[in-house]
């Protein structure tokens, strides 16, 4: 008896647990004009056109008022209960594991397996950005601070709201002091619209982007338009994102025979377990659906984060 | 001689009645969203500082009213900005709060209640205006905002910003 008793607190403990949303993770980057305009950039090649290619590692290691702005955005955040991921410590840390992986091998003098994705895969990755910039403005003696914080949700790339404004003129206040007041002044509004974000999110689903892909010459020997009784293969995904989605909610802004781009697809924060899901776990679920009788799909669902996911179907 | 005794004893019992009537009055105008509020600059991390305008007959009143309008204001509506000062967002962004949270806010916003560890008046800042019959009185206040959203999330009157999550 005191083990089924135990048994139902621990289920009950677990549910209570699996139960929460999965939190997205925030991290501040200096916009592109930013970086450009302070000199933080290398200029690449790109089909015969120069571009101009920010260089974060050097922002972050050479300018101090983005130190102070980032600790200071972090501080507010934390204080709402939600700490920022560092940037700094990320690409640290990227070169930390890509130094560690490049030195294991087995005792058989074999290396790491890893594909070329997995190489791409390995950048600095969050779920919003918040892209800061700042310009100093000089008015004879007297200068003042224009300030933008704009988050972005890194999958659909949508913006989900801004804080700007630009301080009041002043004669003896130096940058940082200037800078501090705005992140301070600007914050409550930014958080409002980040609240707003997340309450509509817990309303009507998790935006995600849901990429569906065909291997060339699969196995299987399908493509998009291969039919099952009257529906073509896109329309079998079609209607079971009309089912699985919150209130039908998603659009194909394109598909072809090998291709299928939906946006805006609201997937549910929980399935019908109550367990909490993600872009990940909503496309394993379709996969599911795939790989069953008639269809008997194979394919490979990629991670791409809480937000966007690839299936690549005909094979694994 | 009896008569001028007994009209100083009903003069002295009605000082505190008339007080408390123009307190009253003055509640009621805060309820009625009766006072002017906007921003006094920028403030330090965790607080507002508003200028808040509280309207009675008495200036005294007006004043007191002031801590509990800012308040008030913070809460359900917000300010404006301009000249280098940020404009806020009211903290309840659920319009019908203070009717849905009305036992809540009773007591809070009562004489003496929880607002007041919020609020405190900067002195020196007080401007009195006679506009008609009664005064207008302007006072700067600093909120304390992030304590005052705490205890207002505590309360279930805003969520969080991690709630859910």
């Amino acid at each position: 008896m005191k083990r089924c008793i135990f048994s139902l607190a621990l289920a009950l403990v677990a549910l209570v647990a699996s139960a929460q949303i999965k939190k997205p993770e925030l991290m501040v980057i200096p916009s592109d004009v930013w970086c450009i305009n302070n000199g933080y950039y290398t200029e690449v090649e790109n089909l015969g056109t120069i571009v101009k290619v920010p260089n974060y590692k050097q922002a972050l290691q050479e300018n101090m008022g983005l130190k102070l702005a980032i600790a200071k955005l972090n501080d507010l955040m934390a204080e709402r209960g939600f700490p920022l991921k560092s940037m700094e410590q990320e690409l640290k840390n990227l070169e930390q594991r890509r130094m560690e992986d490049n030195l294991t091998t087995s005792k058989a003098g074999n290396d790491l397996a890893e594909s070329p994705l997995d190489e791409v895969a390995r950048t600095a990755k969050c779920d919003i950005i918040l892209e800061l910039s700042w310009d100093v403005k000089d008015m004879g003696p007297k200068h003042s601070l224009s300030y933008i914080l704009e988050g972005r949700d890194a999958y659909t790339s949508k913006s989900i709201g801004a804080a700007s404004g630009t301080g009041a003129p002043s004669f003896t206040a130096d940058v940082d002091v200037l800078l501090e007041e705005a992140i301070v002044a600007n914050m409550d509004n930014f958080n409002n619209r980040l609240q707003a974000h997340f309450e509509e999110m817990q309303t009507i689903g998790r935006e995600i982007s849901l990429d569906i892909k065909v291997f060339a010459n699969n196995e299987a020997g399908i493509d998009l338009e291969t039919e099952f009784g009257d529906d073509e293969l896109i329309d079998v995904i079609n209607n079971w994102l009309q089912l699985n989605t919150v209130q039908g909610r998603f659009s194909m802004p394109y598909a072809s025979e090998n291709v299928a781009n939906f946006t805006q697809v609201r997937i549910p924060v929980y399935d019908e377990r109550g367990r909490a899901i993600d872009a990940n776990g909503f496309a394993k679920s379709l996969a599911k659906v795939l790989k069953k009788e008639p269809y008997n799909i194979p394919s490979k669902v990629m991670v791409k984060g809480l937000g966007r996911a690839v299936i690549i179907l005909g094979e694994k | 001689m009896k008569k001028i005794l007994f009209s100083l004893l009903a003069f002295v019992l009605c000082l505190p009645a008339s007080a408390g009537l123009r307190q009253k009055q003055a509640n009621r105008d805060t309820d009625q969203f009766r006072y002017e509020i906007e921003c006094a600059g920028n403030a330090i991390q965790g607080t507002y500082l508003v200028k808040v305008w509280s309207y009675s007959k008495k200036a005294s009143v007006a004043e007191n009213q002031c801590r509990k309008n800012a308040v008030h204001g913070v809460i359900f509506k917000g300010y404006g900005g301009g000249q280098g000062c940020v404009s806020q967002r009211p903290m309840a962004s659920n319009p019908g709060a203070e009717t849905q949270f009305e036992e809540y806010f009773k007591s809070f916003f009562a004489d003496g209640g929880e607002f007041q560890k919020y609020a405190s008046i900067m002195s020196g800042t007080t401007e009195t205006v006679k506009v008609g019959k009664e005064y207008k009185v302007g006072v700067v206040v600093s909120v304390r905002k992030d304590d005052l959203r705490k205890a207002l999330e505590a309360a279930g009157v805003i969520r969080g910003l991690n709630s859910g999550f």
